[in-house]
C-alpha cells in the first residue's frame, strides 16, 4: 500500500518512541476505509420497537434535564447534524458549554463517547449529558419522578423493561436504543466501497488517494468508522470566546474545577486539555479522540471547539501542520502529535481531498419528531 | 415532650376545677418560657451586606431564574403569600415557604425540621437541592467571580476571593440581621383585646407550652392532624416533585404515600407513629405570612385559632395533649389580637433588602490569557 510508505516515512522523521502515540504502529497495519455494516447491539440491552419509541420521545423530553427546558434535542437538534450549530454547544439555561456538539448520528459504532472518551457506552454518555452542570443540569431523583407522572411513559417502560414505575436507568437504556437507530452507512463511500465505481467522481477518488497517501489522513481516521478512536493533540487553537465571553469564562474555569486539576493548573491554564483531565498525565493535555467523519457534511463547525466553519479550513490546518497550542508550545505541555507535519498539498489536492470528504455524507437523516405525552395526577392507591 | 407533661398536668388542675391555680401556672410558664423582645444579633456588616446581595441574586440557581428571595420576599414577611412554594422551574413546591425573621434563633430548620446545624448547612441545601434551587455550587462560585462587584464584596469582608464556603457563612451573616422590631407585644402596646389574648395564649389555650421563648417556638415536632393540602397529590408537579424529595429521603412506599411525612424522616418507626409531624413554627410576623402551618391550609390566623379549639384535627397519630379549648368566639377573637400583636415593623428597608440593579449577564475578564484564573 502506497500509503503505508508515507506513514513510515513521516514516523522516521519525527523520532518517536514507540510507547508514547499508539498509531506508532499503524504505518504497516492501520486498518483501510471500508464500508459501514450494522451496529453493535449490547446484550444487556437488547433492541425492541417498543423501546426505541420510547427512546425516540425521551430523546426530545425537556422534561429530563433540571428545568424541564433541556433534552437531549437541546444540543444535538436533528438540523443541525444532531449536533448544534455552533462552535460551543448551547448548554443549560445560564450557561454555555465548553465543547461542540458533536452529532449523534453514527455514535452506536463508538467506544469512546466525548470528546475525551468520558464514557463507553451510549448507555453511560445519555446520564452524563443529562446531569452535567453546563449540560442538562437534571438530577435522577427529579428525573425518575417525572417520568412516573406521564401515563404514556409508565405504559412504554413497562413493555420495555417489566417495571411497574420507570427507572431513570431504564430511560438511558432506552436513549441508547434509539439512538442505535440513526444510522448512516450508505454514503456515496460505503457504495463505493462496496463495489460502486461510479458513487464517487473523479476528483473525489483524486482525493481518496490524498487521504490514503499523501495528506495522511487515513493514518487515524482509518477502518470502517474512519476513526482509530485515539487520542492526538492537533494544535487546535483555544476557542475564542474563552477571551472575550464572560459566560465562556466562567464555565472554563467551572470545568477546571469540576474535573479536578490541581489549584496550581488552575490558576494557570487557558485552554481545553482534552485527555489530560481523565488520565492526569501531562503527555496527554491537549488530545482529544479522532472523530468518526460520516454525516460531516451536516455538522459544522468543526474540531473538539468549533474553531473551524467548513472543510476547506479543517484542509488547510493540516495542510500547514496542524496549529500551536498551550500544549504544543510548551507553556502547559510539548504533547502534539508527530503525525502532523505540513503536507504539501497544492491548492487543487486541497480541494479535491474536501471533494472526497463529502463523500462521508449521504442523505439527510430526517425523523418525524415525536408528540410529547402529558402528566397526570397518579391514580389512588387501591389501600394505602 | 417535656412541655407537654406539664401541661397534662395543667389539664387535670383545669377539670378539677382549681380556677385560681390556672392563672398561677399559666404566669410561670410564661416566665419560663421568657416571652419578650428578640435581641438583635451583632453581625459583620460587611459580610452582611454581601449576604444581601447574595439572597437578592438569580444567578444563584441552575438556571438563573430564581433567587433566595424569589420564595422568601421582604413585603411577606419573608415567605410568599403562597399556600405551597413555587419551587425551581419543572418542580413545584410541596410545603408553605417559612417567614426567615429571626431564623437565626432557631435551633432547627425547615418544617420537617431535617436540619438541625446551622444556617450554612441550611443555606447549602437550599442551593444545591435539585428542585429549590439546583445549583452546582462549582458553577455558582465561578458566576461569583466572574461579577467585579462580588469580587470586591468578598475582598472587603475579609473572605478573599469568591468562594461556595463563603456564600455559606455570607447568607446566614445577613440572616442575622433579619430580627423582629417595634411589635405591639415588644413595646408593650397591645390592645386590650390583644392583652386578653396574651392571657388565653399562656393559659387557657395552653398555646405557650409549644409555642414558647422569645421567639415564640420551642422548635419541636408534633402531630396536629393538620388537614392534607390536596394540591400536593392532585397537581402531578407538586406530586412528582414530593416523590423526588422522598426518594432522596428514603420514604418507604413513596409511589403510595399520600401524606406528607414530616419529620418522620429522621426517625421513622415500624408503627408509624412520627409520620405527620411538623416543627412548631415562630408566631412573630404572622400578619406577613399568611397562609400558614406546613402546608399552607389555612388562610387566616382566626381558622388557625378555630382549628386549636376544636382540639387539632383528625389523624390516628395526633398528639394526645390536642383537646377542645372551649374558647368562646370572643376568646378565640382576643386570640387573634394577640397573635397579630406579634408582627413589627416589615423588613423591606434598604437595611434589609439589595434595592441596587443585579446584573444577569457577565462582562469579560479583559487580557484573560493574561491573568490568573
Amino acid at each position: 500500500m502506497k500509503f503505508a510508505k508515507k506513514i513510515s516515512g513521516l514516523l522516521a522523521g519525527a523520532l518517536i518512541t514507540v510507547a508514547t502515540v499508539g498509531i506508532v504502529h499503524a504505518g504497516s497495519d492501520v486498518p483501510p476505509l471500508a464500508p459501514l455494516g450494522d451496529p453493535p447491539i449490547p446484550a444487556d440491552n437488547k433492541l425492541s420497537d417498543v423501546k426505541v419509541k420510547l427512546g425516540k420521545m425521551l430523546f426530545w423530553d425537556p422534561r429530563l434535564g433540571g428545568d424541564a427546558s433541556t433534552g437531549c434535542v437541546t444540543c444535538h437538534e436533528p438540523d443541525q447534524g444532531w449536533g448544534f450549530g455552533d462552535a460551543l454547544s448551547r448548554g443549560y439555561p445560564g450557561t454555555v458549554h465548553w465543547r461542540n456538539s458533536q452529532t449523534v448520528v453514527n455514535s452506536a459504532y463508538l467506544m469512546k463517547l466525548f470528546w475525551v472518551g468520558a464514557a463507553s457506552s451510549l448507555e453511560k454518555q445519555a446520564p452524563s449529558a443529562a446531569k452535567g452542570g453546563v449540560a442538562g443540569n437534571g438530577e435522577n431523583d427529579v428525573m425518575e419522578a417525572r417520568l412516573a407522572f406521564i401515563p404514556e411513559y409508565r405504559k412504554l417502560f413497562k413493555q420495555s423493561f417489566g417495571t411497574d414505575w420507570p427507572l431513570i436507568s431504564d430511560a438511558w437504556k432506552a436513549i441508547a436504543s434509539f439512538e442505535r437507530t440513526l444510522i448512516h452507512n450508505n454514503t456515496p463511500l460505503d457504495k463505493y466501497l462496496r463495489g460502486d465505481k461510479k458513487a464517487l467522481s473523479a476528483q473525489q477518488k483524486r482525493g481518496l488517494e490524498l487521504f490514503n497517501g499523501k495528506a495522511g489522513c487515513i493514518a487515524c481516521h482509518n477502518g470502517a468508522l474512519a476513526t482509530d478512536q485515539k487520542y492526538y493533540n492537533l494544535g487546535v487553537p483555544p476557542s475564542e470566546r474563552w477571551g472575550e465571553d464572560g459566560l465562556a469564562q466562567i464555565t472554563f474555569r467551572y470545568e477546571q474545577f469540576a474535573k479536578g486539576v490541581t489549584q496550581k493548573m488552575y490558576r494557570k491554564i487557558k485552554d481545553d486539555a482534552g485527555l489530560y483531565y481523565r488520565t492526569k498525565q501531562k503527555v496527554d493535555m491537549g488530545k482529544f479522540r479522532t472523530p468518526p467523519l460520516r454525516y460531516l457534511k451536516y455538522t459544522a463547525p468543526y474540531m473538539h471547539n468549533g474553531s473551524f466553519w467548513d472543510l476547506t479550513e479543517v484542509v488547510e490546518f493540516y495542510n500547514q501542520g496542524g496549529g500551536e497550542n498551550d500544549f504544543t508550545d510548551g507553556t502547559m505541555a510539548k504533547s502534539k502529535s508527530p503525525l502532523i507535519k505540513p503536507l504539501g498539498l497544492s491548492e487543487k489536492e486541497v480541494e479535491d481531498l474536501v471533494a472526497f470528504l463529502d463523500a462521508f455524507s449521504g442523505e439527510e437523516l430526517v425523523v418525524e419528531p415525536p408528540t410529547l405525552p402529558p402528566y397526570a395526577p397518579l391514580p389512588n392507591p387501591a389501600k394505602n | 415532650m417535656k412541655t407537654f407533661g406539664s401541661k397534662t398536668r395543667f389539664m387535670l388542675a383545669l377539670s378539677t376545677g382549681l380556677i385560681g391555680s390556672i392563672v398561677f401556672l399559666g404566669t410561670v410558664i410564661a416566665g419560663q418560657n421568657n416571652q419578650g423582645p428578640i435581641k438583635p444579633i451583632k453581625v459583620d456588616a460587611k459580610k452582611a451586606e454581601l449576604g444581601k446581595r447574595l439572597f437578592f441574586d438569580q444567578r444563584l440557581s441552575g438556571d438563573a431564574a430564581i433567587s433566595c428571595a424569589t420564595c422568601h420576599q421582604p413585603d411577606k414577611g419573608f415567605s410568599d403569600g403562597l399556600a405551597l412554594s413555587k419551587a425551581y422551574p419543572g418542580s413545584k413546591g410541596f410545603r408553605n415557604t417559612p417567614t426567615l425573621i429571626n431564623t437565626a434563633t432557631r435551633k432547627n430548620w425547615f418544617h420537617d425540621s431535617r436540619i438541625g446545624t446551622n444556617l450554612n448547612d441550611v443555606t447549602r441545601e437550599m442551593i444545591t437541592e435539585d428542585y429549590i434551587m439546583n445549583m452546582d455550587m462549582r458553577l455558582m462560585q465561578e458566576r461569583l467571580k466572574q461579577d467585579p462587584v462580588y469580587v470586591k464584596m468578598f475582598k472587603d469582608a475579609g473572605y478573599g476571593e469568591p468562594s461556595n464556603g463563603s456564600v455559606r457563612k455570607a447568607i446566614p451573616e445577613y440572616l442575622k440581621t433579619l430580627t423582629s422590631r417595634n411589635s405591639p407585644f415588644d413595646k408593650g402596646s397591645m390592645t386590650p383585646a390583644a392583652k386578653r389574648g396574651y392571657e388565653l395564649f399562656k393559659g387557657k389555650a395552653q398555646c405557650a407550652s409549644c409555642h414558647s421563648g422569645a421567639n415564640f417556638t420551642n422548635d419541636k415536632v408534633y402531630n396536629l392532624g393538620v388537614p392534607e393540602n390536596p394540591e400536593i397529590w392532585s397537581d402531578p408537579m407538586r406530586h412528582m416533585t414530593y416523590v423526588a424529595f422522598g426518594t432522596f429521603m428514603g420514604i418507604g412506599n413513596i409511589m403510595n404515600v399520600r401524606r406528607d411525612v414530616g419529620a418522620n424522616i429522621l426517625n421513622p418507626k415500624a408503627d408509624g407513629s412520627n409520620i405527620a409531624k411538623f416543627a412548631t413554627p415562630t408566631l412573630r410576623e404572622l400578619k406577613y405570612t399568611a397562609p400558614y402551618m406546613h402546608n399552607g391550609m389555612f388562610n387566616s390566623l382566626f381558622e388557625v385559632v378555630a382549628f386549636y379549639n376544636h382540639g387539632g384535627g383528625e389523624d390516628k397519630n395526633k398528639d394526645k395533649n390536642l383537646k377542645p379549648l372551649e374558647l368562646t368566639f370572643g376568646q378565640q377573637k382576643d386570640l387573634v389580637a394577640f397573635l397579630e400583636a406579634l408582627s413589627g415593623d416589615p423588613l423591606n428597608t434598604k437595611e434589609f433588602v439589595w434595592k441596587e440593579k443585579i446584573p444577569t449577564n457577565y462582562t469579560a475578564i479583559e487580557n484573560w490569557r493574561a491573568v490568573k484564573n
